[in-house]
């Protein structure tokens, strides 16, 4: 290379290295007039396209989502503590760029005139709430109000304005202060309290807290602090936070305490990642066929250069550069259309969204065009590098072509470049590295499945018996000519396998997920909780219940107790520093007990009741919920004490139980054996579905047991059912852009084999084959290779979801039957029709131009 | 002297045994001559001129071009001691599809740059009588026309040497006729020299020297004497 440079004048040396640029400009400007460019540009705009889409998409609406779940919690950041806050707190917090709001929570007596009712106090301030809106009733039809009640005002729960017979406009009592009814509260934003407090609600305003009286030293109280804020700026507060912990402050992260649908919103967001690297999966395979013809189309060019004089790196500088070009072009254009698209889309979309997405943001972009590179290199690079190989001698002799490089070679770049971008998706690198070991194992698998498929064509068509009718002669032909090409009809096997498989898999997980999400939140959910059922009026109660009603859940009993010593210690000792604001230490539990394991319930340690081990004595055995055990550091064996009503019963935990906090079902954090707390006062609690329309049998069970309290959760079970319609759709809309992808491999795969396919029905016309037995064959071998395609397309794909229900969703992995139906007759109807219809110009031509297709152009 | 071949040879192993292609071939080509290689149809003569142009290694011998011994240099030092300096022109044209025939003519001169580039690639097309017809493709010329492109290619970096691979093999014998008539013309005028290999006696003829290729060696030939 130096030598070379060395006999060239000193002038046009320096003029070759500023040309590089200019001239492979030059050349992808001139290269657009070829269709495989055209292919490659379209299929690397989609890659950009999808990924960009897919990833201003999911920003936005991981952003929006988080918005409305800190909307349920109140805040992105929501500290608790039964005192009163710091001021040098807020200040950290405002400092930090947070925008803070203040509430306190107490039960506390309301009346009105005669009538007394307890009610559940929640005190706020002018900023709340800091997400969302409150719907009351003013007197003028249920609105939408961002604030809560004025000084001097309370707003009622339409509940306790029936119990203490209220409206609008009279004075109620609360503590030593008279606040105006001014409106019913129908919905608050913030509704994720949980129902440990079943007290019917109560707004008022901070101002009126002081004349109240009711904020004394003893009462119980609890203080919360709500910020909103970026993440960054709550993130500037961790360590404070963490502080404040160890200090017994309940701190709520909304990234990290969704309330209520943790599961169904990280699943939904491990879907659309996931389905994101299965568009770009797609657009790489697309990316490799496109640069397969790119290639073969260029060593013509590349031979005559190294004739001129070029040196192997000028050449891989020169088409390094040109498809440097043509990728930024093509990311130009396609995070244009990501952009432009998921900005329709979503319009089309906030019709069905309530909630509002924040505008997009930089990062996608970034991430894809680094991914629209990435995929260039990886499934284009090796493919690229046989231009380089090219001999100058091949402009003598052509037949003189370099070796394809190695399939192996392009599918483990591929795989490599693949799997770090499964990394920086998932941010798991043992996933990441397993999926790819994975893939690569089917892969070979494939390889030889397909291997054999195409044998087994062969085979059958030799035993075809050579007479019939023109279809059967054209399925003959067309099974030969694809059995007969195997290596590039292996290629196209593999590649359209891996897209259908890439489909079916993105269209599986969907369909799995959301049946997982509707067997969550069935119908006959429970919409009603009946709290305080006394033990005198439970018969009674059950009895006109269960004429009313088809389900409800089991009456459990219910009695208030104190968590006041673990293990003999004070329990906020005996905890990790990070427990020891739980509110379980705070606040009253909700005990109960059973003869036998709850509905929903499941035993992950230890023995239920009926096979527990002999204690010490003083001590009754109890079950404790799993994630509790595992906030406050507990395990079998550990003592709890429990004071009820003055008295101190001590537990000893024998097992351990896993339950679904989202089932709006009665769920208790300790439940004891019987015969330990019956002498205690309880009450009882169940939970019934009612249907809207029957209104009149909550209005009954009201009027004939006037002590029930009746909750109605249909609000909150509403915005539950409301957001997971709103992932459903997320989820529907990215798997259009995996088929979008999936059909951008189809369209480049067939161009890339275009030309041998004109050659041969160049051929076959040239021995006097009809229009009519060509476009047969045509369609035939379109159609067994996409038959083809689906049979191990199924299998690729069941194998796959499987190993990703395990891995990424914890669904148990299940056979999908209509799979192999739809795959294998789908395949071969798509890709027989699209290939038939993208092949009807080579039809079109003459032989003569058909067979001089195969040369230079 | 500038190209000189000693003891040149060419063996390829084809099957278990191997094949002499060119054997102990003596050259030396002079600056500004013509010279003509003659042979029948697999004689060797695209393997002969692969070597003296550098696309292709010799099993013995040597060579030197521009008095650089190409042996001493790899692929891509042969590569760059081509740059600019040596021309060709081949008998299926080599002309890329996709380039109009301005933009193939001035291919050569985007790896060895000279000054006014474009405006040299449209005087060369002029002086083949392309003028007219520089922004065509290939696809939209005749056969004729193409080879036309290749001349003016082949001479638009003002090279020293051009070697020319049955300039006329596919083409009729009239165009074929017009266009050695231009190929001579134009190496005149720009006083290259010219190592042209063809199978056509009449076109030999019209070289300052011939030479005659046949069982792997070069041996000197007078046409008048053959009678050709």
């Amino acid at each position: 290379m130096n030598d070379a440079i060395g006999t060239a004048p000193a002038p046009v040396e320096a003029r070759r290295g500023m040309g590089a640029l200019a001239l492979s400009l030059r050349g992808m400007r001139r290269d657009l007039r070829a269709a495989d460019v055209r292919a490659l540009f379209v299929a690397l705009a989609l890659a950009v396209a999808a990924s960009t889409m897919i990833g201003f998409f999911l920003d936005r609406l991981e952003r929006g989502l988080e918005r409305q779940a800190g909307q349920m919690l109140g805040g992105d950041l929501v500290l608790e503590q039964a005192r009163p806050f710091e001021d040098a707190l807020r200040q950290t917090l405002r400092e930090a760029g947070l925008i803070l709001s203040e509430q306190v929570g107490m039960v506390s007596m309301a009346s009105h005139e005669e009538a007394f009712q307890p009610a559940s106090l929640k005190v706020i301030d002018e900023n709340y709430p800091l997400y969302g809106e409150v719907h009351v009733d003013r007197g003028e039809g249920v609105e939408r109000l961002a604030r809560g009640p004025a000084p001097g005002e309370a707003w009622l729960a339409p509940r306790l304005a029936q119990l203490l017979d209220v409206e609008l406009g009279d004075r109620v009592q609360v503590g030593q202060t008279h606040l105006v009814v001014t409106a019913l509260v129908e919905r608050e934003p913030d509704q994720s309290g949980g129902f440990a407090n079943f007290n019917p609600r109560l707004m008022m305003h901070q101002a009126d807290i002081e004349a109240s009286g009711l904020v004394q030293p003893g009462s119980r109280i609890e203080f919360s602090l709500l910020a909103q804020g970026a993440p960054s700026a709550v993130d500037a507060v961790l360590p404070r936070l963490r502080e404040l912990t160890a200090d017994g402050v309940e701190v709520r992260d909304v990234r990290r305490d969704r309330p209520q649908l943790g599961n169904a919103l990280s699943r939904a967001e491990q879907y659309l990642s996931l389905a994101g690297l299965a568009a770009v999966l797609l657009a790489g395979v697309a990316v490799a066929m496109a640069t397969r013809r790119y290639v073969e189309r260029h060593l013509d060019t590349a031979a005559l250069l190294r004739c001129f004089g070029a040196t192997q790196r000028q050449l891989t500088q020169l088409f390094a550069l040109q498809l440097l070009w043509l990728a930024l072009a093509a990311s130009v254009v396609g995070a244009l259309l990501g952009l432009v698209g998921q900005a329709g889309l979503l319009w089309l979309l906030t019709a069905f969204l309530p909630m509002e997405l924040p505008p997009p943001g930089p990062l996608p972009l970034l991430l894809g065009v680094l991914t629209a590179l990435a995929v260039l290199v990886g499934f284009a690079g090796p493919t690229l590098l046989r231009l380089k190989r090219v001999s100058a001698l091949k402009v003598l002799r052509r037949e003189l072509d370099p070796l394809p490089a190695s399939a192996w070679l392009v599918v483990g770049v591929a795989s490599l470049v693949f799997g770090g971008l499964l990394w920086l998706y998932s941010g798991d690198p043992q996933l990441a590295f397993g999926l790819l070991v994975g893939g690569l194992v089917m892969l070979v698998l494939l390889w030889g499945l397909g291997w054999l498929l195409l044998s087994l064509v062969l085979r059958l068509v030799a035993r075809m018996p050579a007479s019939g009718g023109g279809k059967r002669q054209a399925l003959r032909l067309g099974a030969r000519q694809l059995a007969r090409r195997r290596s590039a009809s292996l290629g196209q096997l593999l590649a359209f396998s891996v897209t259908f498989a890439a489909m079916a898999m993105i269209a599986l997980v969907r369909g799995d997920l959301l049946s997982t999400w509707q067997d969550q939140l069935p119908e006959d959910t429970p919409n009603y909780f009946a709290i305080n059922i006394q033990p005198g009026e439970r018969d009674a109660f059950i009895d006109t219940l269960d004429d009313a009603v088809d389900e409800r859940t089991t009456l459990y009993p219910m009695v208030r107790g104190r968590i006041t010593a673990i293990n003999d210690q004070v329990p906020r000792e005996a905890v990790p520093a990070d427990a020891r604001g739980d509110g379980s230490l705070r606040r009253e539990l909700n005990l109960t007990w059973r003869e036998t394991l709850p509905v929903g319930n499941r035993l992950v340690a230890g023995q239920w009741f009926d096979r527990s081990p002999n204690l010490a004595e003083g001590r009754v055995p109890i079950s404790i919920e799993d994630g509790l055990a595992e906030r406050l550091g507990l395990g079998l064996g550990d003592a709890m004490t429990f004071t009820i009503g003055g008295e101190e019963i001590v537990g000893e935990i024998t097992s351990l139980r896993d339950l679904d906090w989202d089932s709006f079902r009665p769920n208790f954090f300790v439940i004891f054996p019987p015969d330990v707390l019956e002498g205690f006062g309880h009450s009882y609690i169940t939970a019934f579905h009612l249907d809207r329309e029957r209104d009149d049998i909550s209005r009954e069970l009201v009027r004939e047991f006037p002590g029930v309290s009746l909750l109605n959760v249909e609000a909150i079970l509403g915005q539950v059912r409301e957001l997971l319609t709103q992932v459903t759709r997320a989820v529907e809309f990215v798997l259009g852009f995996v088929l979008l992808a999936g059909i951008s491999v189809l369209y480049a795969a067939l161009t890339a084999s275009r030309p041998t396919r004109a050659h041969e029905s160049g051929l076959l016309r040239v021995f006097g084959a009809g229009d009519r037995l060509i476009s047969r064959v045509q369609g035939a071998e379109f159609a067994i290779l996409g038959f083809a395609s689906g049979l191990m397309g199924a299998l690729l794909a069941e194998l796959a979801a499987a190993g990703i229900y395990l891995a990424w969703f914890d669904l148990a992995p299940r056979i999908h039957w209509g799979l192999w139906l739809t795959l294998p007759l789908g395949g071969a109807l798509v890709i027989g029709l699209i290939g038939h219809t993208l092949s009807r110009s080579v039809r079109r031509q003459t032989p003569m131009e058909s067979l001089g297709l195969l040369g230079e152009a | 002297m500038i190209l000189h071949a000693r003891g040149l040879g060419k063996q390829v192993t084809s099957g278990e045994r191997p094949l002499t292609i060119l054997s102990a071939l003596d050259l030396e080509v002079f600056p500004g001559e013509t010279l003509a290689i003659l042979g029948a149809s697999g004689a060797g003569k695209s393997t002969l001129l692969g070597l003296l142009a550098g696309l292709d290694q010799p099993t013995s011998g040597e060579l030197t071009l521009f008095g650089e011994s190409l042996a001493s240099l790899d692929e891509d030092g042969r590569a760059g001691l081509r740059a600019g300096r040596v021309g060709f022109v081949f008998q299926n044209f080599q002309l890329l599809p996709t380039l109009t025939a301005l933009e193939n003519v001035l291919l050569p001169l985007e790896l060895a740059p000279l000054s006014n580039s474009e405006q040299r690639g449209r005087d060369w097309l002029t002086r083949v009588g392309l003028g007219e017809r520089l922004g065509h493709l290939p696809k939209q010329l005749s056969g004729g026309e193409q080879q036309r492109v290749a001349l003016a290619r082949a001479f638009v970096t003002e090279p020293q040497l051009v070697f020319a691979d049955e300039p006329t093999g596919n083409l009729d014998h009239a165009t074929g006729g017009r266009i050695i008539d231009l190929l001579f013309a134009l190496n005149r005028e720009a006083g290259t020299t010219l190592v042209l290999v063809t199978h056509d006696y009449v076109l030999a003829r019209r070289c300052d020297r011939c030479l005659q290729l046949e069982e792997g060696r070069l041996t000197p030939l007078v046409l008048d004497e053959v009678g050709a």
